[in-house]
Formats: C-alpha cells, sequence, structure tokens
C-alpha cells in the first residue's frame, strides 16, 4: 500500500530551518548565512533523493555505510588534519564533519541489527548492538569532542527499549555507570547498591540478579581505588571534562549571559537583529550552540513557544511513525532518529537555560553547520520514504 | 502491536513532560525574572561612567590664578579584560611598573571596570599607543582635568597639592570614587569640599570586552559641576618678591598680613617642593625622599614650626608691665653691665647698655633691663596678660594642621622640671628664649595688636567681607607706649636696617637661640606707623642676629609692597 509522505513533517522541518535561516542572518556575518543557505538547498536536495529509496534498500546498504563511516573517523585520526582538536575534513571551503554523518550510520546500523531479532531476550542479544555503538563512540572521543561521543549511547537505549528490551533490563544493563558515579559518596553508594538489591531481588532473574550485582559491586569497588591512584592535575582535568561547567570563570560566564539573553527578552523580544546581549559580543557561539540563546533574546517568549512547540510536534510525529509503521527495521530507525533529534534538543535548550551542563551540542535545523544538517536531512530523508511505505511489511 | 502503543504512550509522556519543563523555564526566565534579566542585560551593556568635575581655581588677591586646570591625557584598564601582551606592551609604553597597575587593580573592587592606571601621558606615548590599538584588549585612553600650579613651589604650602584618593581614605570619605583627587596640605585641602566640584555622569554602551561602542541616547548625561573658584587674599608678585630674597638662605618662612583685616598676604615657607609632581601620582621613591629630607620640604614652617621667639617677645613683656600698671615708661632698673648676676648664676646680656628707661630698653633690646622686669612682675602675671596675644593657642587660620606651640606657666615649669626650677627660668622667659615656642604666623598675629589698638585679627587667606577679631584687654596706653618704643626700634635701635624711606615703621628684632645649631633670625614689624596696611614676620633659621638679617629682609618686603601699592594707585587712577 502506497501513502504520500507525512506532509506535516516537512512542515514543521520548513518552519525549524526557516527559523534557524533568519537566526543565523541575525548572529553570523552574511557569508556564513549564504553559506548556510547553501547547505539546506544541498540538504534537501539530498532529502528528496534518499526519500525516493526504498527502506529495504536502506537496511541492506546500512551495513556498508556504518563501515564506510567507521574507515572515515579513523582516517580522521590517522590524518589529523588542521590543528587540535581534529574534528573536521576540509576541503576547499568546505568543513565535513565525519561525526555528524556517523549517527546517521549508526542510527541505520543498529536499525538493522535489532530488526533481525524479534525480541531481546538476553544480555548475549545486547552485545551486538553496544558494540556497533560503542565503536563510533570511542573514535568520536578520542577526537577529542565528547559532546558528540555520548550522544551515541541515549539513542541506542531508545532504540534498545524501542526494538523490544525490558526496561528494567536496559536498567540493569547500564547500572554499573551509576555505581560508578555513586562511588564518589560511600553512604550514597550503599544507599545505592542496598536499593539495587532489592530491586533485583524481586525481579526474580537469576542472571540479572548476579549480573547487576557483580558489576556493580566491582565497579564501585575499582573507581575509589583508581581514583585515587590518579595524580592530583590528572583528577582535575577528568573533572573538568566531565563537568567543564565547574569552571567559574569561562563555562559559567557563558551560562549567565546566555540566561540573562533569554530572559531579558521577555514576552515579545527585542525585536529582530536588535538583541544587545548577541550585538555586543556578550553571548559566546552565537551561530552555533547558544543561537537558542539568540532566539530567546530576540523574539522573546512567543519566539521561544513556537520554536519549542514546533520541535515537540516534530517528535511527536516522528514517534507516531514508528508507531505505526509496520516494517520492523523502519520503525526502528525512525525511533532513532527521533531520539537523535529530541535528544540534541533537549540538551541544547536545556543548556542554555541553564538546566543541564554545557557540552556544546548544536541545535538541529537551527544552529549553524552544514554537516549536522546535512546528516539529519539525510535520516530525515528515509523517514520520507518510510513514510511512504509505512503500512508496508 | 500492542506492545508499541503501550511504549508509544510512555515515550509521548516523556516528550510531554520534557515540553512543559521548557515551557516553564522559559516562563520563568522571560515573565517572571525577566525585569531582573532585562536590567543585567542594561547593565552589561550601558556603563556608567564618571566625568571628573575640574577643580575650582586658586586666585590670588589681584586676581591672577596661582592654581588652576589643564587638559591631560589618562590611561584606563578593565582588570577582566586585559590581558598579558596588553600588559606588557603598556608597560613598555608607559614604562610604569606591573606592581603599580596591580595596585590599582586592587583598587577597583568591580574587576569589569575600569581603573586608571596612567595619568598625563605624553604626546609621543599616546601616538605609540594608538599604533598598537587594534591589539590592545581592555584598554581606554581619555581626557581629564588635571590641577596645575604655575608658580610650582611658590605656593606649595600654602595652596597644598592634590593626590589620588587612598584605600583608607575612600573607607572614611564615601562620596569619593576611586579615581578622585583630593586635596592635601593647605588651602586645597582646607577648602576641598568647595573646591572639588561634582563630578558628572555619563552614559556609554560597551561590548563584551568593555570597549566603548558608542553613547546612549536613552539616558540624559548628567554634566559635571565646577569646583567653585577660591579668590585668596594671597599676594602674588608679594610672595615671589619674598621669594626672591630670601634665596640665598636655606630655611626660612615668611608671613606678612594685612593687620587691619587679618588677609594673608604671603605665607612662605622654605624649602618648598613642586605640588604638581604630585598629580600624576608620585613615585614611591620620591614621596619618602621628600618626607625623610633633613630640611623637610613638606613641613610649611610658617604654620608648624614653633620657635622661640627671642627678643621680639620683649614686647609683650612691657606690654604687659604696663597695663598692670607695675612699672611706668620711665623706670628703670639697675644699670646693665652685659650680664646680671642671680645668685652665682650668671645672665648675659648682648651689650653694655647702663641705666635704661623702658622705651630704650625696648629699642636696645637690653635683656639686663627685661631680666628685671620679668623678675618684677612674675610668670604669673606674665602668662596672665601675655596668654591674651594669642601665644600656645591656634590662631585658626584656614589651613590644616596649624600648631599651637607653647607659653609656659607655672604649673608647666613644674611639672617639667619639678622642683628644681628657679627664677633662672623667669629670666630666660622674660627675653623670649628658653621653653616659650610660637609659630611665625602667632607673631605674626601677636604684634597686629600694636598695629590695631588692640584688636587681632583671625588670619585667613580666603577674602572676606566680615572680619572676625579678637579684642585683647590692654589699655591703649600701654600699647600706646610700647608701640613708641617699636617705632623707635626701626629708627634708631636694633632694626634700623629695616626701615623705609618717608614711611614710619614699628618693629622688633629678635634672636632665637638654638640648641642644635646657630641661632635664627627674627623679625616682626608693621608699617605705617600710624595707620598700618601690612606686618611683616620674617624668620630666617640658622642665620644669625635678626637686626642684620632678617630685618633688611622685611625693610625690602615692605619697601616692594609700598611701592607696587603706589603704582596700583597710579593705574587706578588713569
Amino acid at each position: 500500500m502506497q501513502k504520500r509522505i507525512d506532509l506535516r513533517i516537512i512542515i514543521a522541518v520548513a518552519v525549524l530551518s526557516l527559523i534557524g535561516l533568519l537566526m543565523i542572518f541575525s548572529t553570523a556575518p552574511l557569508t556564513v548565512f549564504y553559506r548556510q543557505v547553501i547547505w539546506l538547498l544541498c540538504s534537501v536536495l539530498v532529502a528528496i533523493v534518499f526519500s525516493r529509496i526504498s527502506p529495504r534498500i536502506w537496511c541492506n546498504l546500512a551495513p556498508y555505510i556504518y563501515a564506510g563511516l567507521i574507515v572515515l573517523l579513523v582516517l580522521l585520526l590517522v590524518v589529523r588534519p588542521g590543528a587540535y582538536p581534529s574534528r573536521w575534513f576540509r576541503f576547499g571551503s568546505v568543513f565535513l564533519q565525519p561525526s555528524e554523518f556517523a549517527k546517521f550510520a549508526t542510527v541505520l546500523f543498529l536499525a538493522n541489527i535489532l530488526a533481525v531479532k524479534k525480541r531481546m531476550q538476553s544480555y548475549r542479544d545486547m552485545f551486538a548492538p553496544l558494540a556497533a555503538v560503542i565503536v563510533p563512540a570511542l573514535l568520536v572521543f578520542i577526537e577529542p569532542d565528547l559532546g558528540a561521543a555520548q550522544i551515541f549511547f541515549p539513542i541506542a537505549i531508545l532504540m534498545l527499549y524501542w526494538s523490544g528490551t525490558r526496561a528494567a533490563k536496559l536498567f540493569v544493563f547500564f547500572s554499573p555507570i551509576v555505581s560508578i558515579a555513586a562511588s564518589f559518596n560511600i553512604y550514597i553508594w550503599v544507599a545505592y547498591f542496598a536499593g539495587l538489591a532489592v530491586f533485583l531481588y524481586f525481579q526474580k532473574q537469576m542472571v540479572d540478579f548476579i549480573y547487576g550485582m557483580v558489576s556493580n559491586f566491582l565497579a564501585g569497588l575499582i573507581t575509589p581505588v583508581v581514583w585515587s591512584s590518579l595524580k592530583t592535575y590528572q583528577q582535575q582535568r577528568i573533572i573538568s571534562f566531565f563537568s567543564p561547567w565547574v569552571d567559574p570563570q569561562g563555562m559559567s560566564w557563558q551560562i549567565i549571559q546566555s540566561k540573562i539573553a533569554i530572559g531579558s527578552g521577555r514576552l515579545i523580544g527585542k525585536g529582530f537583529l536588535s538583541g544587545t546581549q548577541k550585538k555586543l559580543a556578550f553571548l559566546p557561539e552565537r551561530h552555533t550552540d547558544f543561537i537558542f540563546s539568540c532566539l530567546g533574546e530576540e523574539f522573546g517568549l512567543l519566539g521561544v513557544l513556537l520554536t519549542t512547540i514546533v520541535f515537540i510536534y516534530l517528535l511527536y510525529r516522528l514517534l507516531v511513525l514508528a508507531k505505526e509503521t509496520k516494517n520492523r527495521f523502519a520503525s526502528i530507525f525512525v525511533s532513532g532518529v527521533f531520539a537523535w533529534i529530541g535528544y540534541q534538543m533537549l540538551l541544547n535548550i536545556g543548556m542554555t537555560m541553564g538546566l543541564l551542563p554545557i557540552t556544546g551540542v548544536p541545535l538541529p535545523f537551527i544552529s549553524y553547520g552544514g554537516s549536522s544538517l546535512l546528516a539529519t536531512f539525510m535520516a530525515l530523508g528515509i523517514c520520507f520514504s518510510i513514510s511512504r511505505t509505512r503500512f508496508n511489511y | 502491536m500492542d506492545e508499541n502503543v503501550k511504549k508509544f504512550k510512555i515515550i509521548r509522556n516523556a516528550v510531554i513532560v520534557i515540553c512543559v519543563i521548557i515551557i516553564l523555564s522559559s516562563i520563568r526566565l522571560q515573565i517572571i525574572e525577566g525585569a531582573k534579566y532585562n536590567r543585567l542585560s542594561e547593565n552589561n551593556r550601558i556603563r556608567q561612567k564618571s566625568v571628573a568635575a575640574p577643580r575650582g581655581k586658586i586666585f590670588d588677591r589681584y586676581g591672577v590664578e596661582i592654581a588652576n586646570t589643564r587638559p591631560g591625557f589618562y590611561v584606563s584598564a578593565i582588570q577582566s579584560v586585559i590581558d598579558e601582551s596588553t600588559l606588557a606592551e603598556l608597560m613598555r609604553i608607559l614604562d610604569i611598573d606591573v606592581a603599580i597597575i596591580q595596585e590599582r587593580f586592587k583598587l577597583q573592587k568591580n574587576p569589569f571596570l575600569p581603573v586608571k592606571i596612567a595619568h598625563d601621558i605624553s604626546y609621543a606615548q599616546l601616538s605609540v599607543l594608538e599604533e598598537s590599538w587594534d591589539r590592545m584588549k581592555g584598554i581606554e585612553v581619555g581626557v581629564e582635568p588635571l590641577r596645575n600650579y604655575p608658580y610650582d613651589d611658590l605656593f606649595a604650602h600654602v595652596v597644598g597639592y592634590v593626590g589620588e584618593i587612598t584605600q583608607e581614605e575612600m573607607i572614611e570619605r564615601q562620596e569619593y570614587a576611586i579615581d578622585d583627587y583630593l586635596g592635601r596640605m593647605g588651602l586645597e585641602e582646607y577648602y576641598e569640599e568647595s573646591l572639588k566640584g561634582v563630578d558628572g555622569i555619563e552614559y556609554v554602551e560597551v561590548d563584551a570586552w568593555g570597549k566603548e561602542v558608542g553613547t546612549i541616547s536613552e539616558k540624559r548625561p548628567i554634566p559635571a559641576m565646577y569646583g567653585n573658584d577660591l579668590h585668596t587674599t594671597l599676594d602674588c608678585s608679594l610672595t615671589q618678591a619674598v621669594a626672591l630674597y630670601l634665596e640665598e638662605y636655606e630655611k626660612a618662612a615668611c608671613v606678612c598680613i594685612d593687620p587691619r583685616t587679618g588677609d594673608v598676604l604671603v605665607l612662605y615657607s622654605k624649602p618648598g617642593f613642586d605640588p604638581n609632581r604630585f598629580v600624576h601620582g608620585i613615585d614611591e621613591q620620591e614621596w619618602q625622599l621628600l618626607n625623610i629630607a633633613p630640611d623637610a620640604p613638606m613641613y610649611n614652617r610658617a604654620t608648624m614650626s614653633c620657635y622661640p621667639c627671642g627678643s621680639t617677645f620683649k614686647a609683650f613683656v612691657a606690654l604687659a608691665a604696663l597695663d598692670a600698671s607695675m612699672i611706668t615708661e620711665h623706670k628703670t632698673f639697675k644699670p646693665c653691665q652685659g650680664y646680671y648676676r642671680l645668685g652665682n648664676r650668671i645672665f648675659r646680656c648682648w651689650k653694655k647698655h647702663w641705666r635704661l628707661d623702658l622705651t630704650h630698653a625696648i629699642i636696645h633690646s637690653c635683656d639686663c633691663y627685661f631680666y628685671q622686669l620679668g623678675r618684677l612682675v612674675g610668670i604669673d602675671t606674665l602668662h596672665a596678660k601675655i596668654r591674651e596675644v594669642g601665644f600656645g593657642r591656634l590662631t585658626t587660620i584656614d589651613i590644616p594642621n596649624e600648631k599651637s606651640g607653647l607659653l609656659p606657666d607655672r604649673s608647666w615649669y613644674e611639672r617639667r622640671y619639678g622642683k628644681y626650677w628657679t627664677e633662672g627660668h623667669i629670666l630666660n622667659f622674660s627675653i623670649g628664649q628658653g621653653d616659650i615656642l610660637v609659630t611665625p604666623l602667632q607673631l605674626a598675629c601677636a604684634f597686629t595688636l600694636f598695629a590695631n589698638q588692640g584688636r587681632i585679627p583671625t588670619p585667613h587667606c580666603i577674602q572676606q567681607d566680615e572680619n572676625t577679631f579678637h579684642d585683647t584687654h590692654f589699655s591703649q596706653e600701654a600699647i600706646a607706649l610700647v608701640a613708641k618704643g617699636l617705632q623707635g626700634v626701626v629708627s634708631s635701635g636694633t632694626g634700623m636696617l629695616a626701615r623705609v624711606d618717608g614711611i614710619a615703621v614699628c618693629g622688633k628684632t629678635g634672636t632665637a637661640q638654638n640648641p642644635h645649631g646657630d641661632d635664627h633670625s627674627l623679625f616682626v614689624g608693621y608699617a605705617p606707623a600710624d595707620d598700618p596696611e601690612i606686618l611683616v614676620c620674617v624668620i630666617v633659621e640658622n642665620a644669625g642676629h635678626g637686626g642684620s638679617v632678617a630685618a633688611p629682609i622685611a625693610g625690602k618686603i615692605m619697601r616692594l609692597f609700598f611701592q607696587s601699592q603706589e603704582s596700583r594707585k597710579h593705574a587706578k587712577a588713569n
């Protein structure tokens, strides 16, 4: 059964892209704006082409695309073009960021792997998908780009959940990470560990119980030992790496200025092109990471509400698409795209409002950046293709 | 797909929760706290800039500017923005120490606001600075009014100087800002409130690096209000002459006042210092040098140095005796043989005077006569009468840090020497030596009573319509008798070198004994005798006899004064 592309998704994406162009026009030099227009046109073209290709073909192509991206990421680390950190390939005046395309490829490949199994039952079933995530995440982490590297995991967790893994199992599996975080305070750790034991006992799953207890105990035991063997400067480096927002001069200044920008916009904003925080350079990263702050300053609460609601509407439509799609690969792929866009939006907006730490994640469709835009549109192109064929098994 | 629907609902609900959180927090930021953030953003971009008010000018009695303001370039820096390379370049161009800049930064509590780090930079420095302007961060250059003293050290002590306010002074004076100047010493300090003016406020738009990008039209600037001008009673040309006459002496002081009003015409102290040096912030080393120098150039000798008044004191001893009706002008004592014997101690006179009456004892300054007169009158009467002329008390001139000197009485002697104090002390007291200490200003004021029929005006440096007086209770006859003696001093006695052709001068010489070195030379006098217009008090340290050094200088001062009065009268008539 053929159906037409979901127009509502297209409208939402178009609105967000236009808001993005408007804000880039306001915050960046004209050349940057033109560049973004060209990127957007190319991205639309690519999305149209991708939407013409059947999901079945994408499913078959997934391993090759994934392999290609891994090669690119390794190449980036080997060649090390430009200065540290090396995150881009440069072709003349065009910069390409492989980590953005790696997100696309990983979502595609994960959907491919997860579609094979009807249901994720054992831990063994989780190893392959996890390996598929850890490899690109690690390569991006080495670049280094922690902000981009950590995005792979929430995407994978949501895709695992969507593909049928029980939430409790997912939690138990990833619980050692919580144990590591909790081990810095002995009381919190003991409370956490006891709570976990009770939880696992009532799950009545022997494997889960043993895995959960052992892995959490080891994680909680080893972390303090390793931590105390580190030199002070190493500890500080790790602290500042994982929580850059503790650095008071640099990062908190950005957050304060971002909150001032959004807050001073009030109901209707200071008007297009007249944000003083933006104009006088109090805001850092105006056309990339903190573009949402400029939007809040120039268009006020109305601008923030419009953008947020369009975003949420887009996410909702993607979620509906994932639900309605009969093809298992296609459904899981759409859930991955949903997680990707939703998580980045949440991180970026949360950061500009001071609710979440600074991670340097771009706001999809709105922040300046060709690679990010193109990768998102590639994924959306496939979503459109899926949307056409959503009732086919 | 039942299960899919269940998961769909869970995720959908999570999305809704996230949506609600984002919307609520943006409402909190933009609506509930919107006004606060708006204010913060305005504070970010609008900087209140204080515009220094030019200090009021200081004029002499004929309208000559003795202190004014001139424009000077300053450099200020913003601590939070300035970087290492800018700092290094600044130090190279302005030739200042990094410690000074750090000190200034410490003063400015807010690191986002600029603080002035260099004043009065030269055009050469300015042009070098402008060349590297684009590379420098957190630096501003502006024009400010600077204090200027056209006569350099001539009025240093009486006018004083201005200096940048220090951290301690800022705690006491809340209304002052960090870059403000404060009057120190002299009239600058005494009339600080009036001279200062009110700083204006300017609003400028700044970018994130603190660079000014424009002015703000929404907020009206408040213009700076000039400080009030100060019209003094000082006589610039006379002061210049005094400085010239005292040129060959190292340490000296001179006070000239109008005995009728208390107008201070000259208040000069030597050695001096150049108050212009303090305008750009004198460096530590130079400040130390000025302060520890043995000749104490920062010290206003006219109001702060206390000297024994020597023979000039005899005029007051005679006045006290006459007023107490203990003697008449014809009173004679045992003839002076060059010394006076008290018990087994010898008190010397500077010459054998033989028998003298009171008038001639004043004229020839006979110590023996006054030893005996002192013994006759007694310390208590002497102290009670002479206290009235103002010794041992502040003159309340409008110059800070005046000293009150010392006029010892019986209880003071008892405290100082215990039971061993003897009549010898009274003898020394009677000729103005020993423990009595007066400032040149006090001496000048005390002598106005002879010129002014017993009224002592309060000395002041500011022109005023109403003058205040201290009325002494000496009888007019006694005053006239002593004044007759004082006229004799200059016409035929020890002060003959102070004579002025055609004008009767009254005066008294003095030689203040100095245990640390040569005697100080003193002369106080006024003229004309019948209607005095000027009273001169000159003290030259370590110069010897009053009659030979101080008196001729006083004579020259008075001669010049009357000459210029004459030429002013002519100029007016024409």
